[in-house]
C-alpha cells in the first residue's frame, strides 16, 4: 500500500493556514485532516469539546464504509459524506488517495456553504501533500531521536 | 502505515486484534483499557461499535499514548475486527493502514477450524490491500486457556505457526488479563524495531 510523504514543519504550517482559513470562511467549529487508516494528521479550531482522535478513527471508518457501498451500487466513489445533527453536523470529503478533510460545524450553519469552501480547500491540501511527496518521494523514517532503552515493556500493567 | 510526524515529533501506530468470532479480541482491549498504567490523559476512551448483544459490529477502538519511549510522542491505536464471517468487508476496512497484528485464537478444540479459517482470511484480506503477512509484524495469542477442552499449545502451533518464519506466541486468559500485556508488548517491540532497522518509506 502506498504511503503518504513525510511532512515537515513547512507542510504542517501550510495545512494549519488552510484549515484556519476554511474555519473563517465556513464558520465551522473544527477542521481535521485525517488519514484514511484512521490517524489524525492535523486539526484546527475547537479541540477541547471533541475527542478528535476518536472522531478521526470513526470518521475514516464511516467514510471508507460509504466507499464500499458506492462500489456495491456501481458508483466509482461517494466523494463526500454529510452527517446532519441537531447541534453539530459533520462533512467529510476526500482529499487524495490517503487523506480526508472533515469539518464539524454547528447545525445552524448551512451545509451548502461548508461544501462550497471545503472542496477547494481539499484541493489545496492535496496540492501541499503532493509538494511533500515530490520533495523526497523515497524519504525514509527519521527516528534517530527515538530511544527504546526503556521500552522493553512499553505498556505496564497496574499492580 | 504508521504516521511519523517529524514536524510535531509524533509517531502513530495502528495495531489490529484479529481472530475468529468470540475468541476474546474485544476482551483484550477491555483488559488493556482497565489495567494499563498511563500518565493522566494518555489513555483515550474505549469505543465499541457493537450490537445490542455486545458482538462487535464494526470495530473496537482504544487510543493510548506510551510513556516509556523518549524522543517521540508515541501514540498507539488498538483496533479489533468483527470476527463473524459475514463481516469480511468490515475487516478489510479496519486492516487499512495496519502496522502490527495480534491474532487471537480460541484454544478450544472445536474452534480449530474457525481459527484456521480466520488466519487464512487474514492473509487473503491483507493481499487485497497489497500487503503481505510475512512483511507485517504479528504475534499469536492462544486464548481461553482456562477452559477444560483446550487443545495443546503444540497443536495450535502446528496449525497457526507453521510458516517459514515462526512468530512469538502467547497463552492467555484474556478475561483475567493473563497474557494480554505480554502479547501487546511483544508486538509493540517488534514494530518499533522494524521501523528503526528498516527505515521504510513512511510519512507525515
Amino acid at each position: 500500500m502506498a504511503t503518504l510523504p513525510q511532512l515537515i514543519e513547512e507542510d504542517i504550517a501550510r495545512l494549519d493556514e488552510e484549515l484556519r482559513e476554511l474555519l473563517t470562511q465556513t464558520d465551522a467549529t473544527t477542521a481535521l485532516v485525517i488519514d484514511k487508516g484512521g490517524f489524525l494528521i492535523n486539526s484546527q479550531g475547537d479541540a477541547r469539546q471533541f475527542d478528535l482522535t476518536t472522531i478521526a478513527a470513526l470518521a475514516s471508518g464511516a467514510y471508507m464504509a460509504n466507499q464500499t457501498i458506492a462500489n456495491l451500487v456501481h458508483e466509482t466513489n461517494f466523494n463526500s459524506v454529510y452527517q446532519q445533527g441537531e447541534k453539530f453536523s459533520m462533512f467529510v470529503v476526500c482529499v487524495d488517495e490517503h487523506c480526508l478533510l472533515a469539518l464539524i460545524f454547528k447545525a445552524s450553519v448551512s451545509v451548502g456553504v461548508v461544501k462550497y469552501f471545503a472542496l477547494p480547500a481539499a484541493s489545496h491540501i492535496a496540492a501541499q501533500l503532493q509538494i511533500a511527496q515530490d520533495r523526497d518521494p523515497g524519504a525514509g523514517l527519521d527516528l534517530s531521536e527515538l530511544n527504546l532503552a526503556d521500552a522493553s515493556e512499553v505498556f505496564k500493567k497496574k499492580p | 502505515m504508521a504516521i511519523i510526524n517529524q514536524a510535531t515529533k509524533e509517531l502513530q501506530v495502528k495495531i489490529v486484534y484479529y481472530g475468529p468470532a468470540m475468541g476474546g479480541k474485544t476482551t483484550n482491549l477491555v483488559q488493556v483499557h482497565d489495567h494499563v498504567q498511563t500518565a493522566a490523559g494518555n489513555k483515550g476512551k474505549l469505543v465499541s461499535l457493537a450490537t445490542s448483544s455486545d458482538r462487535t459490529l464494526f470495530f473496537d477502538f482504544l487510543p493510548i499514548e506510551a510513556m516509556s519511549i523518549k524522543g517521540f510522542k508515541t501514540k498507539f491505536q488498538l483496533y479489533t475486527v468483527p470476527g463473524q464471517v459475514i463481516y469480511n468487508t468490515t475487516r478489510q476496512l479496519v486492516l487499512r493502514g495496519v502496522d502490527g497484528i495480534v491474532f487471537v485464537a480460541d484454544s478450544q478444540y472445536e474452534k480449530m477450524a474457525e481459527n484456521v479459517e480466520s488466519f487464512t482470511n487474514l492473509d487473503e484480506n491483507l493481499k487485497t490491500l497489497k500487503l503481505n503477512l510475512s512483511d507485517i509484524p504479528y504475534v499469536l495469542q492462544y486464548n481461553k486457556r482456562d477452559l477444560p477442552n483446550v487443545a495443546p499449545v503444540e497443536y495450535l502451533e502446528f496449525l497457526l505457526n507453521n510458516r517459514e518464519l515462526q512468530v512469538p506466541s502467547f497463552t492467555s486468559v484474556a478475561h483475567r488479563c493473563e497474557g494480554v500485556f505480554e502479547a501487546l508488548n511483544m508486538i509493540t517491540r517488534m514494530l518499533l524495531n522494524k521501523f528503526i532497522s528498516q527505515g521504510s518509506p513512511q510519512y507525515a
